[in-house]
């Protein structure tokens, strides 16, 4: 299958909701991606997995929009913007 | 009325991020008549701003009028900081460090700093914003800035809506997306930046008070040990005390440099489940009181002070200023961004309001706030220090003694070496203003830990004292208080020019300080053994002047 996908968080990650839609909002480049999977390891969110040596978005579901994947991205492949307003994830116990 | 006319469009100012900062700026700039609108792209304020938080005591005493002469809500006051420092785990090998610690019988009245939940802050700065006349629009995502002959004229949402500015404060954070795609700044390498992984733990007032009381503690190991992040750049463990809660926050760079970037997911949950079942106060008496609420992650910058060339990145261009963490202001070593969030914004407003009315939003002139956040000691001090950054080198060579001198340095008494000519400068600047300032600090340090007692918060309804306390008790203390602070202003007032003119003489003489706190440590220490000697006599009193506080009417801590 070639898909790289590290189940380490419990399914559910208490006290944090995801409201509307939000648009998909973190994107891969595929041109520019070499599959060094760095954003995979240092996603909490399980949001990216690698497919055919590619990097690839498998779930926003559970993006808390920290942008770690956009920064440690060594070849600029990943566009990080904003979810849609007043949409994405909100918590009360920041 | 779907379409309005372009005019109505046009503002002032706009703020960019209602999170820490941006409120404090549209305060200022709504207070001065300008025209003010604030963006934040959640539904509800601050639901999207994470932390473990200790908002240190600078920040209150420096920082806007309005929040050292207000009711935030907070958490919690914090009187020190524990460091365990951890040789060995499993036979229990750990050095205390708890050096740094406001003494009785000043604590916990005088605190070191104050937690609080992030939402709830913000959300009261952001309603003191709209208070003070600034327009609030929430789940508004700002895309991109309208540019005008190379000059930012405004902002772009998400939606295409233009909305036209002659200034425009960017308060969005760390990322800094829009800064950068506005050209005034590069985004930040992975080097710089660190993930926060926090837990939120639910537990009774009771068991706080008793377990953790009013005390930070943070952890230090070495990497095989498992227990704190110590993959590099010297991360930590810290644990916060909160009403009813409490606050477990780990954080690792997301690069090692040379492109190292470790498997967080991975290292951040062996590290959490160490810590919970190996570290013993954690495991005996926290662990069996506490239930997980929440579970949440954000991306700060932790190191961007240290680099010179990102130090020395802009924060302004023509019609445009970055404030706070967009800017580049987190603290290196305590990680507290909001003191520089708050001055940062305070000065870039007073920068606004002169550049608005001279008419002239070049960067030439917006450049005065980059001279006035290089010239804040504070803010320097904060964003400088270098103690966590070098614990990292500590780590990697397993040198005890210079990993307990780092922490002893960061978080422990020797922080005076390099803390005390800055903390100096800034008391003696206010003073020099205006000596009448002591007199709101003292009031402040009450007023705070009345509203700690009786959740007193603005917005809020809360417990009155009043069937609490008999009414004689209650006249009793607050004329007792009265007496004190009328007193004292009187003094204080009387004795300003003279006190202004001391500040005037000192404030030169403060670059000593630092180097004299060098030299005096071993003898401050000693005193403070000493004086620690006398705890049951100053316990004594710090308990009957907490007593007295909660039994008092608290309008005598409001400014008169």
């Amino acid at each position: 299958m070639g898909v790289l996908a590290l189940e380490m968080f419990p399914d559910e990650v208490p006290g944090v909701d995801w409201i509307g839609v939000t648009g998909d909002f973190v994107r891969v480049i595929d041109e520019k991606c070499d599959g060094c999977a760095c954003c995979v390891r240092v996603c909490l969110g399980e949001c990216f997995e690698i497919h055919d040596k590619k990097a690839r978005v498998r779930s926003l579901a559970r993006c808390m929009e920290c942008a770690a994947c956009w920064y440690v991205c060594p070849k600029e492949a990943i566009i990080f913007n904003w979810p849609q307003g007043g949409t994405g994830f909100r918590t009360d116990w920041g | 009325m779907e379409k309005e006319t372009e005019e109505s469009k046009e503002y002032d100012v706009i703020i960019v991020g209602a999170g820490f900062a941006g409120p404090v700026a549209a305060v200022k700039c709504a207070r001065a008549g300008l025209k003010t609108l604030m963006l934040e792209r959640s539904a509800r304020v601050g639901e999207k701003v994470i932390s473990g938080l200790t908002i240190p005591f600078h920040g209150f005493l420096f920082g806007p009028d309005f929040i050292r002469e207000g009711n935030p809500p907070i958490e919690r006051p914090v009187d020190g900081i524990i460091n365990y420092i951890i040789r060995d785990i499993d036979s229990c090998d750990i050095e205390i460090d708890d050096s740094l610690r406001i003494p009785k019988p000043f604590s916990p009245v005088i605190a070191f700093g104050y937690n609080a939940y992030c939402r709830p802050f913000c959300e009261w700065e952001a309603q003191m914003a709209v208070n003070a006349g600034c327009e609030l629009r929430t789940s508004t995502t700002v895309a991109d800035v309208i540019k005008e002959d190379g000059k930012v004229a405004g902002v772009i949402t998400e939606d295409g809506e233009r909305i036209r500015a002659r200034i425009v404060i960017d308060a969005e954070g760390s990322q800094g997306l829009v800064a950068v795609k506005a050209g005034v700044r590069e985004k930040y390498p992975p080097e710089v930046i660190s993930l926060a992984d926090v837990y939120d733990y639910e537990m009774s007032k009771e068991d706080v008070d008793t377990v953790l009381g009013h005390t930070l503690r943070f952890c230090w190991a070495w990497d095989e040990e498992n227990l704190a992040p110590p993959l590099g750049y010297g991360n930590g463990l810290m644990v916060w005390p909160y009403r009813r809660s409490v606050h477990f926050c780990q954080d690792q760079c997301l690069s090692l440099g040379e492109g190292r970037v470790s498997n967080l997911r991975k290292a951040f949950l062996e590290y959490h489940r160490n810590i919970t079942t190996k570290l013993p106060w954690w495991r005996d008496e926290v662990q069996p009181r506490v239930k997980l609420r929440a579970h949440m992650w954000e991306t700060f910058e932790i190191f961007v002070g240290l680099d010179k060339r990102l130090r020395n990145m802009p924060s302004c261009t023509d019609g445009m200023i970055l404030i706070g963490d967009a800017a580049g202001l987190e603290g290196t070593e305590l990680c507290d961004g909001v003191p520089a969030a708050w001055f940062s914004a305070d000065i870039a407003a007073d920068v606004a309001i002169e550049a608005l009315f001279s008419n002239d939003t070049s960067k030439e002139f917006l450049k005065r706030y980059e001279e006035r956040v290089r010239d804040h000691p504070m803010i320097q001090w904060s964003i400088s220090g270098t103690n966590r950054y070098n614990l990292r080198f500590a780590q990697d060579l397993h040198d005890f003694e210079e990993l307990k001198k780092y922490v002893h340095r960061g978080w422990g008494l020797a922080c005076f070496t390099h803390v005390s000519t800055p903390l100096l400068k800034m008391i003696l600047r206010f003073i020099r203003e205006d000596p009448m300032i002591i007199d709101s600090w003292i009031r402040m340090f009450f007023r705070y830990y009345y509203n700690w007692v009786y959740e007193r918060y603005d917005q809020r309804d809360f417990a009155d004292r009043k069937g609490v306390n008999s009414a004689m008790k209650g006249t009793f203390s607050s004329f007792l208080f009265k007496s004190f602070i009328r007193g004292f202003a009187i003094t204080l007032r009387f004795f300003s020019p003279f006190i202004r003119f001391a500040a005037r003489v000192l404030e030169p003489v403060c670059v000593v300080a630092n180097p004299l706190m060098g030299l005096l440590l071993p003898f401050f220490k000693g005193f403070l053994n000493f004086w620690a000697k006398l705890e049951p006599l100053t316990s004594r009193i710090s308990d009957v002047s907490v007593e007295l506080i909660k039994w008092s009417d608290p309008r005598i801590f409001e400014r008169p």
